[in-house]
């Protein structure tokens, strides 16, 4: 059966290479998909493409359509295409590793993308989601350096929620520690949903007879559920709230003033950088000299790898048009109800 | 069995106690007896609970309670169809995805299509995107029930389907996005702005009004019973009741009354309607929240369709005995599919009540009320055996739950523990009812 789609995949592969004579000496780049079922990963592939393109290289893709088998089976045959590196969103971050090695064996570099899997040959790039913690709590501490803080913390069964607190306190531990910021409620919210992050919030301000200057909030939905027990206090545009995610209407809470900071993960932005690794990768460059490398081993067996961790976008009343002119919302949706004058970037 | 003690029972009313004979005279149910005491039980822990942890008790203050109220609406809405779908021997997983569907819809209509059409702000906006959910609840909860009714689908099933499709359909409508914010008046529904309460003059005279239908509907009662040569209450507990329905009523006005807005909105509201601020300084009553309102409304809608109309009346009918409703001559089929429908238009109704609170539409909204909503109807009597259930007790059992929610929050208590008595305190409140059945049995 190897055989058999060895012969099939070489079939395919003289195919392509009549039908490619003048980029011959071109690289290929082969991405190995997850799945197109989410509407994400449509803008990833567009930005990975045109990067890849703009180098002067070729595109591949497969689609795993969300199965671990599949997937072992595009890498096997993009492998037998001789393809030159092979950017991988793992479905499984840990049956994919036979495949990694089988593509090291041929003397094919991997790329994990946006989902690690621990294998020290390949480069692993994403955001840098400790720093999403970090950020948002930097953001909220420049607007309020003192005062009562409410924690809104996502679903206690996912890891995200205790990640994304421990960057938070590794920016407020000190403030905490010295007085200067109080710890007033800490709460998880079941399913991170919104209209249970404003049950909390609403609880939160009872018992703590409205005394809050500010709310780290862990995502978007749940802050729009924390500005509305806000508003219905009164308080809403008076208390710093944060969120991730650069939902369109946390964009545009932040245009309003009701929310701080919404610390945005741009795919395209991911995308891109992924699609300059692979064309420097494919060129010769080894991967512990990209620019831009660091070594990361938090992972789940504290596999030393080497990786690029991008800076999300920090959205915030000054920084807003960065999301229009990245794309991401139009500036009728992000400014909507703004009063004239009051934000640079709806004018 | 239960003929063996019917024939003991006509002694045991010589040597009853004052509390039986209490009981029997007043014509009270017990059970709604105990849940009220498992309410004050509840509350009076966590109130003495927050003293001792911060020295003063937030449990029983009136913002608690008006919050508490408050939270509790859009799940109470539900559980007062629930009960009756129950009551039928059938069971609606879908309620919290119908919820979440329905939200996007209205919030997709009025955000990209109201909106723009009308102007942003225009006063027909939030009454069309009402219509519109009701109408998409009626369509939808009838779809489900003609599938049971008439397609002879289990409605564990269909409903079922039902959870899973509609949560996917909210996530389609919008592609995953959060709706927001929504119409000005629309949010009034949720309780949140400066008018979506109606203050201190309007709840007095809800008040007063339901205190003479109270009193109202006593007296009718005693004259229907005196006319059909009834037995009668004695005079005593026809003033008992009438005293406490009315105590309780104004109570609970005094109580939506001395929750004040924060200063802030009292002065903007001052200034909107130019009443002058004392020295020192302005409070303004919340009153009775609107979505409390609609809560209590459907609640007393609910009632009367199921204890005073032939639909409500064959509701039981079916749920005490499917085959000998049938066999009487009653439309199972079409009233199974009404049901179901009525249960959409519930379903829309708390939607409503929720996208407007949030002030957003997300397709998270509703996830897992479907399980809050039957454990709420379970905890407040309703038998899954079916044949049996108050609207009334199911309103209790939401508040149970809320109450064991927001009262271990208040107290700054893991989340995970706050699952583990919430399911805790479902199963000890059925166990309880089994008890209590077998011995009135």
């Amino acid at each position: 059966m190897f055989k058999a789609s060895i012969a099939a995949v070489s079939g395919a592969l003289l195919l392509g290479a009549m039908a490619m004579p003048a980029l011959a000496k071109d690289k290929t780049i082969a991405v190995s998909w997850k799945t197109f079922q989410e509407e994400r990963w449509k803008t990833d592939e567009a930005a990975i493409k045109a990067a890849v393109l703009a180098g002067g290289n070729k595109y591949v893709s497969t689609d795993a359509q969300g199965s671990a088998e599949k997937q072992a089976k595009d890498i096997e045959g993009l492998i037998t295409q001789k393809v030159d590196v092979i950017v991988i969103v793992a479905y499984d971050s840990d049956a994919i590793l036979p495949s990694i090695k089988a593509a090291r064996d041929a003397g094919i570099k991997t790329m994990a993308y946006d989902v690690q899997f621990e294998d020290p040959s390949a480069l692993y790039i994403t955001f840098d989601n400790i720093g999403v913690g970090r950020l948002m709590a930097k953001e909220v501490q420049k607007v309020k350096p003192a005062g009562n803080y409410a924690f809104i913390k996502g679903d206690k069964g996912d890891p995200n929620a205790t990640f994304l607190f421990k960057g938070i306190m590794e920016v407020l531990g000190d403030a905490i520690k010295a007085g200067k910021i109080k710890n007033s409620c800490e709460t998880f919210t079941d399913g991170w949903k919104p209209d249970n992050a404003q049950k909390n919030m609403e609880q939160c301000l009872t018992s703590t007879g409205n005394k809050i200057d500010a709310v780290v909030s862990e995502n978007d939905g749940m802050a729009s559920g924390v500005v509305a027990a806000l508003k219905a206090q009164g308080m809403d545009g008076s208390v710093a709230v944060s969120g991730q995610d650069g939902d369109l209407a946390a964009i545009n809470r932040v245009a309003l003033g009701t929310q701080t900071v919404s610390v945005w993960k741009d795919a395209t932005q991911l995308g891109k950088a992924a699609g300059e690794m692979a064309n420097k990768i494919a060129d010769g460059t080894a991967i512990d000299k990209l620019p831009g490398v660091t070594k990361f081993n938090l992972g789940k067996k504290g596999v030393e790898m080497n990786s690029i961790l991008l800076a999300p976008t920090v959205i915030t009343k000054d920084s807003l048009d960065v999301a229009i002119k990245a794309g991401h919302i139009t500036k009728e949706k992000a400014c909507a109800g703004v009063k004239a004058g009051s934000v640079k970037a709806c004018g | 069995m239960a003929s063996g003690m019917d024939k003991s029972a006509e002694p045991a009313k010589a040597q009853e106690g004052t509390f039986q004979g209490f009981l029997r005279a007043t014509e009270l149910d017990t059970r709604l007896l105990g849940m009220i005491g498992a309410l004050i039980l509840i509350s009076v822990c966590f109130h003495l609970a927050g003293i001792w942890r911060t020295g003063n008790g937030i449990f029983l203050s009136p913002r608690n309670l008006w919050i508490l109220l408050v939270q509790t609406s859009s799940i109470a809405v539900m559980t007062t169809g629930m009960v009756l779908i129950i009551v039928m021997r059938h069971i609606d997983l879908s309620v919290g995805s119908l919820l979440g569907v329905i939200a996007v819809i209205m919030g997709y209509a009025q955000v990209y299509v109201l909106g723009p059409w009308l102007g942003v702000g225009h006063p027909a906006i939030w009454i069309l995107t009402i219509l519109i959910g009701l109408s998409a609840g009626a369509l939808l909860g009838g779809f489900h029930g003609y599938l049971i009714a008439y397609a002879g689908i289990p409605s564990f099933i269909v409903t079922l389907g039902g959870l899973i499709v509609w949560r996917g359909a909210a996530w389609a409508v919008i592609r995953g996005e959060t709706v927001a914010p929504m119409d000005e008046r629309f949010e009034l529904l949720g309780g949140g702005p400066l008018d979506a309460s109606i203050k201190a003059t309007g709840s007095w005279v809800i008040g007063l009004v339901v205190c003479l239908v109270v009193v109202l509907a006593i007296y009718l009662g005693r004259k229907s019973r005196q006319k059909f040569n009834f037995p009668l209450r004695p005079m005593w507990a026809e003033i008992f009741l009438g005293g406490i329905g009315c105590a309780v009523t104004l109570g609970t006005v005094l109580l939506v009354n001395s929750y004040y807005f924060p200063p802030k909105l009292a002065n903007e509201y001052a200034e909107r309607y130019n009443i002058p601020i004392p020295e020192d300084g302005f409070l303004l009553s919340k009153g009775f929240a609107i979505p409390v309102l609609i809560a209590a409304a459907a609640a007393i809608i609910m009632t009367f369709v199921a204890t005073r109309t032939r639909f409500g009346r064959y509701v039981y009918a079916i749920g005490g005995n499917p085959e000998a409703a049938e066999l009487a001559g009653i439309n199972t089929k079409r009233i199974t599919l009404l049901m179901f429908g009525i249960m959409g238009v519930l379903a829309a109704v708390s939607a409503c009540i929720s996208s407007a609170r949030l002030n957003a539409a997300s397709n998270a909204l509703g996830q897992f009320d479907e399980l809050y909503v039957i454990a709420a109807t379970v905890i407040g009597g309703t038998s899954l055996a079916g044949g049996v259930g108050t609207i009334y007790g199911a309103i209790l059992g939401a508040l149970v739950m809320q109450s064991l929610q927001s009262g271990m929050t208040l107290l700054n208590f893991d989340s995970a523990y706050k699952d583990m008595a919430v399911g805790s305190v479902l199963v000890f409140a059925v166990w309880l009812d089994q008890l209590y059945r077998r011995r009135s049995n």
